[in-house]
């Protein structure tokens, strides 16, 4: 249910307005043919090197989707889950998805389905591998421990919406021996991951994935669309911080007491 | 017309008992399977057009009832009305997908059991489990004397206790990730250390006692360990924090974005769209 006081504010649809132009802007320039720089993701650098861990010990991989549903985050899972299952299938690595949302587990089905046929292998998937265990927190994540045990997987990763269970997967996945990747945009469970993990992807890292790993031009033109909306962001924030050290420091400078309220008009404080 | 029309609305939507009740649930299920059989039908070349076309519908509604400004009074736009009946289409759909997760699960499990395969009791667990809850579940919504007791045991006593433990064994998780996280291999690594030490100390009581030397007031003040520890937990790490925010925001609104316009290329679904 929309709010009015929030969105009686104009400054709000301006700036929204100005990072979806950016976005789509990027997008359909990079559809041009323009070529786009993605700095190096030490974490997603690192998965055919995962990938690769797993082939050559035989052992099967682990991608658990986290415990959300179907939402922003979850679809990001899956489209990261494509990419992994594409590069796990040119070596015939087994991929294990446990997911914890029915209608998450439905469409990690049709995923992993059209990862392998896009590969030439549709016959290495293999239904029993995209499993759907609990909705209850704690079932999916003892569902998962156990899972990394009984089949020693080699590589685990951890894309998604996680909450309390991340490190008890995570310090599962160390005693197995495993290699861990995760990534997360839950700002509560990336000091977990870190302690636990191999790598670990933080922040907007985990919505570039899919471009990192794809390379696909309408991916990486959002990439930049987003740093573009970031740089907005600064733009504002630096300004914002000048007129308030401005009218703190020098209160009788002309117009700065009238731009400082300008400005608190748009973006209020606290 | 308008008039019939909602009269038809809110006949449908009266509650229902007995055997309407069972007619009504028979008839949503008849109906359903008919959409989705419908659905299969539809050739490949036109799922493209369908999945776009319905993907873009609800997202336009979604977010122009977000940003329509609503009446002040009531809190609502003139879009707010139909939510309920969006989020019951979800919760349909979800259901559905229940049913096929659930089978998933019976699938997996029932060959185990079937073959006498590895660990063959833990799958027998899971149909005890299943069976015996579902049944009792639904005795003690008939108000069968004693089953509400039994399904307090089974869930309170049983499945509660479970994931208390599960989430207790995060006690022991976090002493072996802490002592790996805190081992200096990097200029990183100590730095991290060092700002752990100093929050810790700050949070407790002997924290205070080592630098409680220092005047509360004045320049020096600003060196007791405790306004270090709140220092490092307001300035730095909230700038941080804040910063993850944007990006993560940022992130968010581009990949829905793509899914919304159907912009997303080379994730999944190229194949079958």
């Amino acid at each position: 249910m929309g709010e009015s006081t929030q969105f009686a504010n104009p400054a709000v649809y301006v700036i929204e307005g100005l990072l979806v132009f950016f976005i789509l802007y990027k997008i359909f320039s990079a559809r041009r043919g323009r070529s786009l720089f993605v700095r190096r993701i030490p974490g997603l650098s690192s998965l055919d090197e995962a990938v690769g861990r797993a082939t050559e010990m035989g052992r099967p991989m682990l991608f658990a989707p986290g415990i959300g549903g179907l939402s922003i985050v979850g679809l990001q899972a899956l489209a990261i889950l494509s990419h992994v299952i594409r590069r796990a299938a040119k070596y015939g690595t087994r991929v294990i998805v446990p997911t914890a949302d029915p209608l998450l587990y439905t469409i990690a089905e049709e995923v992993a389905k059209d990862a392998y046929a896009a590969e030439g292998v549709p016959e290495q998937f293999i239904a029993d591998d995209v499993r759907y265990l609990s909705d209850s927190q704690f079932a999916w994540a003892s569902g998962v421990v156990g899972i990394l045990h009984r089949e020693k997987v080699a590589t685990a990763l951890y894309f998604g919406y996680f909450a309390a269970e991340s490190l008890i997967l995570s310090e599962n996945g160390q005693m197995v021996g495993a290699i861990q990747i995760a990534g997360t945009p839950m700002t509560t469970q990336i000091p977990f991951f870190l302690a636990s993990c191999d790598y670990t992807i933080i922040g907007d890292e985990y919505y570039a994935a899919s471009a990192y790993l794809s390379k696909e031009p309408t991916l990486l033109g959002s990439l930049v669309g987003q740093d573009y909306g970031k740089l907005t962001m600064v733009a504002i924030i630096v300004f914002g911080l000048i007129c308030m050290t401005l009218q703190a420091n020098f209160p009788h400078l002309p117009g700065i007491s009238s731009l400082q309220t300008w400005f608190l008009k748009f973006f209020p404080t606290g | 017309m308008h008039h019939n029309k909602h009269l038809f609305w809110s006949w449908l939507a009266q509650p229902r008992h007995g055997w309407e009740l069972l007619a009504f649930i028979a008839g949503a299920v008849v109906l359903g399977m008919a959409v989705l059989a419908f659905l299969t039908t539809v050739p490949q070349r036109y799922r493209k057009f369908l999945v776009a076309g319905i993907t873009f519908l609800a997202g336009l509604y979604l977010s122009l009832e977000f940003f329509i400004p609503p009446d002040p009074s009531t809190q609502e736009n003139f879009l707010t009305k139909g939510l309920p009946t969006l989020s019951s289409i979800e919760m349909v759909v979800g259901s559905f997908a229940l049913l096929l997760g659930v089978w998933n699960l019976v699938h997996m499990h029932g060959k185990i059991v079937l073959k006498l395969g590895k660990g063959w009791y833990n799958s027998a667990a899971f149909f005890i489990s299943l069976i015996s809850i579902m049944i009792l579940g639904f005795l003690r919504d008939a108000r069968v004397f004693g089953t509400a007791e039994m399904f307090n045991v089974l869930f309170s006593g049983f499945m509660l206790s479970l994931q208390a433990t599960t989430f207790s064994l995060i006690a022991f998780y976090i002493v072996s990730a802490a002592y790996r996280a805190f081992r200096i291999r990097s200029a990183e690594a100590a730095l991290m250390m060092i700002a752990a030490t100093i929050v810790m100390l700050a949070l407790v009581p002997v924290g205070a006692i080592i630098t409680s030397w220092i005047p509360e007031t004045g320049f020096w003040s600003a060196f007791r360990i405790e306004r270090i520890g709140y220092w490092i937990l307001t300035s730095p790490n909230m700038s941080v924090q804040r910063a993850i925010a944007f990006g993560i925001a940022v992130g968010a609104l581009a990949t829905g974005l793509r899914i919304w316009l159907s912009l997303e290329r080379g994730s999944f679904f190229d194949r079958q769209l």
